[in-house]
């Protein structure tokens, strides 16, 4: 329990108060209320007036998910034993990667929500590659995803079903990849720790409850830094990249997945937003909708937060590549934009 | 950080998710179907803190597995201070400015469902928008409807402009009527909310304009904005 290993203490028994983390909140909390004035007075320039407005927004539409996540982290914990764990799935990673998959359509989490989930299914003794499958599984093909995208792209079931084909070609390949070059320690050490098996029932309550807890309390202070790295690219990037694209397809396709990570919309609802740049051909738009639920600025934050930087590094930018290529040829075989 | 400082942040961040839920300012960052996310989120996050803050530390088995640093955590302060300290408003003019114009996608091919009969009936800026660029039918055409949305004064011209959003602000694409013809629009502000009686401009909305349609203004009536800025 001593989360305060960090924290500065006071030299010698000698002293009778201590600062702790607590009476530097209160300070920061004082500090707040009586700069409150200044504080709106430097945030009243439109751009960073609508860079905060997308910041909170961004944070509060996640957190609830992110609440669900810790809450699904936490019940693992709790009532999964490692044990149950293993019988559940196919012992080959070849054949439980595709099982991983399927699991994602049937739990409609979305991207934040996916992230506390497949950490503790790691820790709880599951193979990284098939807790990575579903990461990325989860929040891309599960079916409030694939009926918004039908309601965006009315008149063009193809859209549908390229992107439940790609994306769900993109979590696989990267579960088969991963157990194929993966490296467990390229995770952080405290993501692995696996929690003592709870001995009965009160007490497995009290470890849900705590591991909920720390988890929510963990991930998200990375939620807020990639709301912020969204905000901050929603008000900079410009949308004319959009319409000076044209038709050129390939640097479309590269726009296109470039602007899925910077934005990072929620799944739910990038296909109205892509519906909506309608100056752009279907294909570079299947793209930005495989790509944003795979990798984008607020999960690389997330993720890094909670399985390392040494993770994040390798595995943001190969699913980057991974996503665009199982875009474009699931929009070719199916005859997307023709 | 100690326990009981993260515990005390989580109740703010419960919280500030409580009072936006409650005071239907989450309208400004999310769309309606959100409020019972945002109090169920707030609930369970105040739930967790007080079972932890109540339960005396060391005397259960699941603190062993978190202890490293959770310095991240003062993150979480900085959604507390821009709900409860700043609120930031929803988007308006500045976003339009931005992002120029959207329009929901057609073909050009299908006639649209005709407008339900009455006089100066209203219809969303977005239907108007996507009426006006791609409906064969010209339901539009000769027909007065009521538009509701804030002005953007760009260039010159005066702008009856309107935010969609398909989940959170951050997703928000803007769609924006020209008004010609009017004077009175010209005289506002930006992000001033009008009710505006429009007949629209035929084949005013194309390509080289990004189907931003013109319509002529026969009354324009500044409003308070309305609970729901946006539409979905």
């Amino acid at each position: 329990m001593s989360t305060e290993v960090r924290e500065p203490q006071a030299p010698g028994p000698t002293r009778r108060f201590r600062i702790t983390s607590v009476e530097v909140l209160c300070v920061v909390l004082l500090l707040a209320l009586v700069g409150q004035a200044a504080f709106v007075r430097i945030l009243d320039v439109p751009a960073i007036r609508t860079g905060a407005t997308v910041f909170v927004a961004v944070c509060i539409q996640a957190l609830p998910f992110l609440v669900v996540g810790v809450l699904i982290s936490g019940a693992i914990a709790a009532f999964v034993s490692a044990d149950a764990l293993r019988r559940l799935l196919p012992r080959r990673a070849a054949l439980a990667v595709p099982v991983a998959g399927v699991a994602g359509v049937a739990l409609p989490t979305c991207e934040c929500a996916a992230v506390p989930v497949a950490r503790r299914l790691i820790a709880q003794g599951a193979p990284s590659a098939v807790a990575l499958t579903f990461l990325l599984a989860a929040p891309a093909v599960n079916p409030i995803v694939l009926v918004a995208t039908a309601v965006a792209f009315p008149g063009e079931p193809a859209m549908v079903a390229a992107r439940f084909l790609g994306s769900m070609a993109t979590a696989v390949v990267m579960g088969w990849l991963w157990a194929r070059f993966g490296k467990a320690q390229w995770f952080a050490e405290h993501a692995l720790r696996r929690l003592p098996e709870p001995a009965g029932g009160r007490s497995r309550w009290r470890v849900f409850a705590e591991t909920a807890r720390a988890d929510l309390v963990d991930a998200g202070g990375f939620l807020v830094i990639g709301g912020l790295a969204a905000a901050a690219l929603n008000v900079l990037v410009p949308r004319e990249w959009v319409n000076a694209v044209g038709d050129q397809i390939v640097l479309g396709i590269l726009v296109m997945a470039v602007l899925a990570v910077l934005l990072a919309l929620c799944s739910e609802a990038d296909a109205f937003v892509a519906a909506s740049l309608s100056a752009l051909p279907l294909l570079p738009r299947l793209v930005f909708l495989v790509v944003g639920p795979a990798v984008d600025v607020k999960l690389i934050s997330l993720q890094a937060g909670t399985f390392g930087r040494a993770f994040a590094v390798r595995f943001a930018p190969l699913t980057f590549v991974v996503a665009i290529a199982c875009a474009v040829l699931a929009g070719i075989a199916l005859g997307v934009g023709r | 950080m100690r326990r009981e400082t993260q515990n005390i942040l989580l109740l703010l961040l419960g919280g500030a998710l409580l009072k936006i839920a409650f005071t239907g300012t989450y309208l400004r960052y999310v769309k309606p179907s959100h409020q019972w996310l945002l109090i169920a989120g707030g609930a369970v996050m105040v739930l967790l803190a007080l079972v932890s803050l109540v339960r005396r530390p060391g005397s259960g088995h699941g603190d062993e597995g978190h202890q490293h640093s959770s310095r991240g955590a003062w993150l979480l302060l900085l959604p507390v201070f821009a709900v409860f300290l700043v609120a930031p408003p929803a988007l308006g003019s500045d976003s339009v400015q931005r992002s120029g114009s959207a329009v929901a996608a057609g073909d050009g091919m299908e006639a649209f469902a005709p407008l339900p009969p009455g006089d100066a009936i209203p219809v969303s800026v977005g239907e108007f928008a996507a009426r006006a660029a791609w409906d064969t039918g010209d339901s539009l055409t000769g027909r007065a409807v009521t538009l509701t949305g804030f002005v953007v004064q760009d260039g010159g011209a005066s702008y009856l402009a309107r935010l969609s959003i398909g989940c959170c602000a951050a997703d928000a694409f803007p769609t924006k009527v020209r008004l010609d013809d009017a004077p009175e629009a010209a005289g506002l502000r930006d992000d001033t909310w009008i009710e505006a009686v429009v007949t629209l401009v035929p084949g005013s909305a194309r390509r080289d304009n990004d189907y931003t349609p013109a319509a002529t203004a026969t009354s324009i009536r500044v409003i308070p904005a309305p609970e729901d800025p946006y539409e979905h």
